[in-house]
């Protein structure tokens, strides 16, 4: 194909034109989601639990407790006999597990119910915001009326924490909901407040990390590393831990200092900040299409004048 | 040449009611059936899916696989369109149905999978809507481009149709696709963003399942990596297509656009194997793929289908062999659907000790929609000028349905003279 001058120029324009668009769009984004990177706070009243894992008995009155408290239907699907569910379900919110070493020494007990992240997963996959963190006590809730029951939360949860109900035509999402109803009538959750050992109490958040950090500074060597799992890890959490025995072994997974949500959707987040990239895109693409479309008509209406026939688009 | 591609043609002369779309019909019918049901008893009786893979075939496989296969509109589009590959002008409308297809039906298996599906209604609520979450930005994405872009995209071979079947609407057919022919670009550009935005978001779902995908496909790249994997697996689709219906329906084919279809493919294929492994050797965690486990298997797996897929694609563009060519597309298909399918089922392991196999119910109904989808396939390649075909074809359909008419013509002719008689 020849170039002419005229085509050369013509090129240039729309080279620069494209070019500068970009760098527009780019520092766009890169501005405009400065502000939104940074990590989620801790919300100011909010409220939690502090797990300590050396007090517990393993006496599963909690369970029974939040059963009765949620109106669920005791899960004695495994034994008839007893309510003892294998792990979280639609019908427990909460549930105590026994981890014991290979060597048969070592062993704890573990409560598991959600950990009310400060910057939840599930609420980041939740589509229509079925899945909501309360703005001043940081509860995560769920809201059928904007559930699609898509099971996303199941698939983020770093915790495996949400559970949905897979029978039925009308299912739902159960998981902890702090006993919110119990919270706005003033009393604290079912599960802290039966407690025989005080193995899980309630509390601020604020107030939870100290007691868990005076715990640690009395009995120097009784914690797992000296450390409050929830404080830092996965972003922090509202639920803390406490632990004689690794975090990992109780089934707390290892995540790091940075919330799921920020440290895997950071680029998603980036390159979708006010759809700046894609409107971008989109201009740069129609501009493209229109200038090869006289081509193509062109070649249409040699086409038609070749073959007689009415060209098709 | 004279067997060069010019005009889609539809498939005359052949029957649609045959035995192979009967069988289409009776498993697509027996996939509607079972939804019924799977509608009334819920997900845990029908399915295989549990608490730790919450997501089974349905989603993994219909929506996120398949409409890979169905991303065809959208790479050769760009090919055609925007890197002006002129000669592919001509199998886009097989491209555009199939991914118009594979669209719609991944759409709808996803309302059959969600649980509360009544509450989709919030998405014309776009206030309601979380842009952080990636399926959100699928599902919104996705509905409009099957239902907009691509759906548009479909209208001229419509019109053609009705052109040639309707002679006295082809005034207002013509006033019509003058309509068409102004929005067009602006369409097609919208065609293009969309699903380069809702194939790389596929990609970003399975970010959230951090450190439970396995170490060699979860990577910042998977957004990327996925809306690769859809371009290569749209052309490698659309190449399998081609042929398999120019053998099956005896077609002439045309080598030089097949080829350079193949061509592309293997550059896509190549280039996107590359960015892999530098991904992987960059981030150190290429060291996962030479443990002696399943998954290092599995990577090398999809790494071997691919790199013969690569060089099929290559090697078939120099012996011009449809054979090579078909094959070289199925191993593309076989690959990329791996590919795209491991991080989010064989690759994840949310919990030790957890497994998932799809029901045979959650199969007949995912078996049961691709099915229906390929028969409206061939109802439409049937009807439609849909597939490609050199000219000669176009003239001996016009002489045929000629002859007819005038068959028709003679019979009622002699229909009437017989009343009037």
């Amino acid at each position: 194909m020849e170039i002419t001058r005229r085509d050369l120029l013509q090129r240039i324009t729309t080279g620069s034109a494209a070019i500068a668009v970009s760098g527009a769009v780019s520092a766009a984004t890169m501005t405009g989601l400065a502000h939104a990177e940074e990590p989620a706070k801790v919300p100011p009243r909010a409220v939690g639990m502090l797990y300590d894992a050396t007090r517990c008995i393993g006496c599963q009155t909690c369970v029974v407790a939040c059963t009765k408290a949620n109106d669920l239907q005791p899960d004695n699907r495994r034994d008839p006999l007893h309510q003892a569910p294998g792990d979280l379900n639609y019908r427990t919110k909460t549930l105590i597990k026994l981890y014991k070493a290979a060597d048969g020494k070592e062993f704890s007990f573990v409560k598991q119910q959600c950990m009310h992240c400060v910057d939840p997963a599930c609420v980041s996959a939740c589509m229509f915001g079925g899945l909501k963190k309360d703005s001043k006590s940081g509860v995560v809730t769920w809201n059928g009326k904007y559930c699609v029951g898509c099971r996303y939360c199941e698939v983020a949860c770093p915790y495996n924490i949400p559970k949905f109900q897979w029978e039925g035509f009308n299912p739902r999402i159960v998981k902890c909901e702090l006993c919110k109803d119990r919270l706005a009538q003033g009393e604290e959750p079912a599960c802290t407040a039966v407690c025989p050992k005080k193995a899980v109490v309630f509390g601020t958040r604020e107030e939870l990390l100290k007691e868990a950090k005076l715990r640690i500074a009395q009995n120097p060597g009784k914690y797992f590393e000296n450390r409050v799992f929830g404080e830092k890890e996965g972003g922090g959490t509202q639920v803390l831990y406490l632990s004689h025995v690794s975090f990992s072994a109780i089934g707390l997974p290892e995540l790091g200092d940075e919330s799921v949500p920020r440290k895997y959707l950071k680029w998603q987040r980036r390159l979708y900040s006010y759809l700046i990239l894609p409107a971008g895109l989109y201009a740069v693409l129609v501009g493209s299409i229109r200038k090869n479309w006289k081509h193509h008509e062109e070649h249409m209406r040699e086409e038609e004048q070749e073959t007689g026939l009415r060209a098709q688009l | 040449m004279k067997d060069n591609w010019r005009r889609n043609v539809p498939v005359f002369n052949v029957p649609i009611w045959t035995r192979p779309f009967q069988v289409l019909c009776v498993l697509g019918g027996i996939g509607l059936v079972l939804v019924l049901y799977r509608e009334i008893v819920g997900l845990g009786p029908v399915s295989g899916m549990n608490d730790a893979y919450a997501w089974g075939i349905w989603k993994t496989f219909n929506t996120m696989v398949l409409t890979g296969l169905g991303s065809g509109a959208f790479a050769i589009g760009i090919a055609a369109w925007i890197f002006r590959r002129n000669q592919l002008h001509i199998v886009m409308r097989t491209a555009i149905l199939t991914s118009f297809l594979s669209y719609i039906f991944g759409l709808t298996m996803l309302g059959v999978d969600v649980g509360r599906p009544w509450n989709f209604y919030w998405i014309a609520f776009p206030w309601h809507w979380n842009l952080h979450s990636p399926l959100l930005e699928v599902a919104v994405c996705m509905s409009i481009y099957a239902t907009i872009p691509l759906f548009l995209e479909n209208i001229p071979t419509v019109l053609d149709y009705v052109y040639d079947r309707w002679p006295q609407q082809r005034l207002s057919v013509e006033k019509f696709e003058k309509v068409v022919v102004a929005g067009y670009p602006f369409v097609v550009g919208l065609a293009y963003v969309l699903p380069a935005m809702h194939q790389s978001s596929l990609g970003a779902l399975m970010l959230l399942g951090g450190d439970r995908v396995s170490p060699l496909w979860q990577t910042p790249l998977l957004p990327f990596l996925y809306v690769w994997a859809a371009a290569f697996l749209g052309f490698g689709f659309v190449i399998a297509i081609l042929l398999f219906c120019g053998i099956i329906w005896e077609r002439p084919l045309d080598v030089d656009i097949l080829s350079q279809l193949s061509r592309i493919n293997a550059w896509l294929i190549g280039l996107w194997i590359s960015a892999r492994l530098i991904d992987l050797t960059f981030r150190g965690r290429i060291v996962a793929a030479f443990r002696p486990d399943f998954f290092a298997g599995l990577f090398w797996a999809e790494m071997m289908i691919l790199g013969w897929a690569f060089w099929m694609s290559r090697s078939a563009s120099v012996r011009r062999s449809p054979r090579g060519m078909f094959f070289g597309a199925l191993l593309t298909c076989l690959g990329g659907m791996l590919y795209r399918f491991d991080p989010t089922t064989t690759a994840f392991q949310p919990r030790p000790g957890s497994i998932y196999f799809p029901s045979v119910i959650e199969l007949l109904i995912s078996i049961g929609f691709v099915s229906i989808g390929a028969a409206i396939f061939i109802i439409l390649a049937k009807v439609l000028p849909v597939l490609p075909a050199p000219l000669s074809l176009w003239y001996e359909m016009e002489a045929q349905r000629e002859k007819s008419s005038q068959v028709a013509a003679a019979a009622i002719r002699s229909a009437a003279g017989q009343f009037v008689a």
